[in-house]
């Protein structure tokens, strides 16, 4: 009696532990994919959008989307210890060109190839994710700079909105007639803002095509029309008073100030990037007036006709040295197979992040889409098609040459710095990381 | 255990010392240290060297290593906005020295004759040295803003001389940040110099005043003198720590504007983290270093000196 109890507990213990071994493997078997993303991210949004939908289709793959405050530092240490998650975001190209450069991103031309990327993403965006002919990155979200402007204020004085230098100079000057600062910006918390206008100043007055040359290496950018365009926006923020009537405020003024400024009429403009669409949302929601955007007009003949500067923000890419590629892969082709859902998550943020560049259709915006959002993704659609394009510093400009470019021109304008002097300095950081393989992919015009 | 329990002489028996200590008394004293020393090894030793060395790399944070011998050195003294970071943390420490000092001096001295109500002047000036930095120099920013802080408000009423972007303005805005710095920072010397003074012999300020001695020759003459080590020492951090000023800057001003608030701690973070260029901010950090050293130097030499500090 007593083998026979043994025996069956034996039995009952040994089944026992092959269904916990067996529900082991089952869970071993099902590949984690990690994505650390920022720390701001609406997660609540996220995973009834995205995680949950890809975890559902891919029963063997669990998404596991963590937000984690200072992504880059955070990224860039769990690689020294090897420990870095499989999808790997970053805030912008020019981080992507210092993981390729260490050979810890995995090239995804195979898998773009087999998967048709290229035809989901727009065109300009997938060029620019090409390092020495290997698909190392793609962007999660793309902007551009545009003008937004008061429009109760414009309709009151009679301004139409800019459509040329000309108008912009005329509107100028009426507002400050009327003790109106033409722009509202402002660099508070964020000192990177100033390259904003200064890539706004070389797009729109030296043009995109000089602007290419030289990214290309084909111009220099002590060139007498980069001069000419620094030299302007100098004037017009130092001396004529465009931006929040003197330089001072202009330093003291971030985020809410800016806004704050142009919903309640203090001043008529800003240039800014689509990421403004957000901030135009909540502070002219009870200001009493109502806003509108344009596209930046060209200031000069050079420019020719209007364009749009193409920016990424934050990249995707898969780390080279992760053990589930492929299912990371499927992840990043999850999300550029439904252009809808990508816009219902960026929808949450105002469009001002999460907006995967895919070729959007007009059915693919969620509904009750503000018009005026709308319309721009179909303009801009239209003219970066028309390969109509300008470049943003922070997407085409090595690190270096991007730091130099927004921190000396403060310089510049306080006169301590010449323009001669601040555009040679320029053109030395382009030489060195020419000469070090440290530029970035420029997509071909 | 019997003689240990016994009178001297049989304790001193026990404890009469052997020509040399056992191998396992030896072993058993390294034990002891051991965990102290491998902690002081990982956390502070080998992110030292490894620091010191990265200062002769062009490592740009992620990939391979080079070494480039001194080369980051020989850019660093050639350039103008790093020795422009050095003389702002020199002006910086000068400020630290003096105000806060002379405030906290103050202030601990007149709360020390307090005897009701202290606790509660101790909590409120302590109060801002706990708060997050963050929290502060968002509070600050608020309050010094041009458009809605106290200088407008105090224009209306005809005081103008704050009525203008402080932390906006190349002249003001170092001494900007170092205030706010410096009001979460002096409640801290309140507290380190009132305890210092409540060690002070009462009868000291008796016989002081017994040979009719002011308040201020009181404290000229007795309470400086009894506080010495704890105003060296907290001379001392305070040089230290300005050559280590980041947050409250990065936080206000990021060094602008056109660099007029640059310290060397955001010009070191500017460099590994915007520029990818981690060598050269290493070497930076080595000449941080170096004036933390001079600092300790200079107070191990006073003491050699027969200072007592």
């Amino acid at each position: 009696m007593n083998t026979y109890h043994f025996s069956k507990r034996l039995l009952l213990v040994l089944v026992v532990l092959m269904t916990i071994g067996v529900s082991g493997v089952h869970a071993q078997e099902k590949t984690v994919v990690t994505w650390w993303t920022e720390d701001y991210v609406d997660m609540d949004a996220l995973t009834t959008l995205l995680i949950e939908p890809f975890n559902a289709a891919h029963p063997d793959i669990e998404l596991q989307v963590v937000p984690t405050a200072t992504l880059d530092d955070a990224v860039r240490t769990a690689f020294t210890a090897g420990a870095a998650p499989d999808i790997l975001q970053t805030p912008g190209a020019s981080f992507i060109g210092e993981y390729v450069n260490a050979g810890l991103i995995h090239p995804l031309t195979a898998d773009a190839a087999t998967l048709g990327w290229e035809g989901k993403l727009l065109p300009w965006a997938y060029q620019s994710g090409i390092i020495e002919g290997e698909l190392y990155s793609v962007p999660l979200t793309y902007e551009t700079m545009i003008l937004l402007y008061n429009k109760t204020l414009f309709e009151e004085k009679g301004w139409a909105p800019p459509a040329t230098y000309a108008d912009i100079e005329t509107i100028a000057a009426a507002a400050q007639a009327e003790g109106i600062n033409p722009f509202s910006y402002g660099n508070a918390g964020f000192q990177p803002s100033n390259e904003h206008l200064v890539g706004i100043y070389l797009n729109n007055y030296a043009g995109a095509e000089n602007v290419y040359k030289a990214l290309m290496g084909e111009k220099q950018w002590t060139d007498p029309e980069f001069a000419e365009a620094i030299s302007l926006l100098t004037k017009h923020i130092a001396e004529d008073g465009w931006f929040d009537g003197n330089l001072e405020t202009y330093f003291t003024y971030g985020w809410n100030e800016q806004f704050t400024a142009l919903a309640s009429q203090e001043a008529a403009m800003m240039m800014i990037g689509t990421w403004g669409f957000r901030g135009a949302g909540e502070f002219f929601a009870d200001s009493g007036s109502d806003w509108d955007w344009v596209s930046i007009p060209p200031f000069s003949d050079m420019a020719g006709e209007y364009n749009y500067m193409l920016a990424t923000g934050s990249t995707l890419s898969v780390n080279g040295q992760s053990k589930n590629v492929d299912a990371a892969v499927s992840v990043l082709d999850f999300l550029f197979s439904d252009p809808a859902r990508v816009l219902q998550i960026a929808s949450g943020y105002s469009y001002g992040e999460f907006v995967v560049p895919l070729n959007y259709k007009a059915e693919d915006f969620p509904e009750g889409t503000d018009p005026r959002i709308s319309r721009f993704y179909e303009d801009f659609a239209t003219v970066t098609g028309q390969g109509r394009v300008g470049y943003t510093t922070w997407t085409f400009w090595p690190a270096d040459s991007d730091v130099q470019l927004w921190k000396e021109i403060e310089q510049v304008w306080y006169g301590e710095l010449s323009v001669e002097d601040y555009l040679a300095a320029h053109q030395a950081t382009w030489d060195e990381a020419r000469a070090s393989g440290k530029t970035l992919p420029i997509p071909a015009r | 255990m019997n003689s240990f329990i016994a009178n001297d002489g049989a304790f001193a028996s026990v404890r009469q010392p052997s020509s040399r200590p056992s191998i396992w008394n030896v072993l058993g004293r390294w034990a002891f240290i051991m965990p102290l020393i491998v902690l002081n090894l990982i956390v502070i030793i080998i992110p030292s060297i490894f620091g010191l060395l990265l200062a002769f790399t062009d490592w740009s944070g992620y990939g391979p290593i080079n070494f480039i011998g001194t080369a980051n050195f020989t850019k660093l003294f050639q350039d103008k906005i790093f020795f422009q970071s050095l003389t702002h943390n020199l002006v910086w420490t000068a400020f630290f020295l003096t105000i806060p000092i002379a405030v906290g001096l103050l202030g601990a001295y007149l709360l020390s004759s307090i005897r009701r109500g202290q606790m509660f002047f101790r909590i409120a000036y302590f109060l801002p040295y706990v708060i997050a930095s963050v929290v502060n120099a968002q509070l600050w920013r608020q309050l010094l803003h041009p458009r809605v802080g106290i200088g407008p408000l105090l224009a209306q009423q005809g005081i103008t001389f704050l009525d203008f972007p402080i932390f906006g303005t190349r002249e003001t805005s170092l001494m900007g940040v170092a205030f706010v710095d410096a009001w979460h920072f002096w409640g801290f010397l309140v507290i380190l110099y009132l305890s210092a003074m409540a060690a002070v012999d009462v009868e000291l300020y008796e016989v002081a005043r017994l040979d009719g001695a002011t308040r201020f020759q009181q404290f000229r003459y007795v309470t400086l003198p009894s506080i010495r080590p704890t105003l060296v020492f907290t001379i001392l951090m305070i040089t230290i720590w300005s050559s280590l000023v980041f947050d409250y800057v990065y936080i206000m001003t990021n060094g602008g504007p056109a660099n007029s608030s640059e310290v060397m701690g955001t010009y070191l973070y500017q460099h590994a983290f915007d520029r990818f260029d981690v060598g050269y901010a290493a070497s930076i950090g080595v000449m941080m270093s170096l004036w933390a050293m001079i600092a300790v130097a200079g107070f191990v030499i006073l003491r050699r000196r027969g200072w007592d500090i």
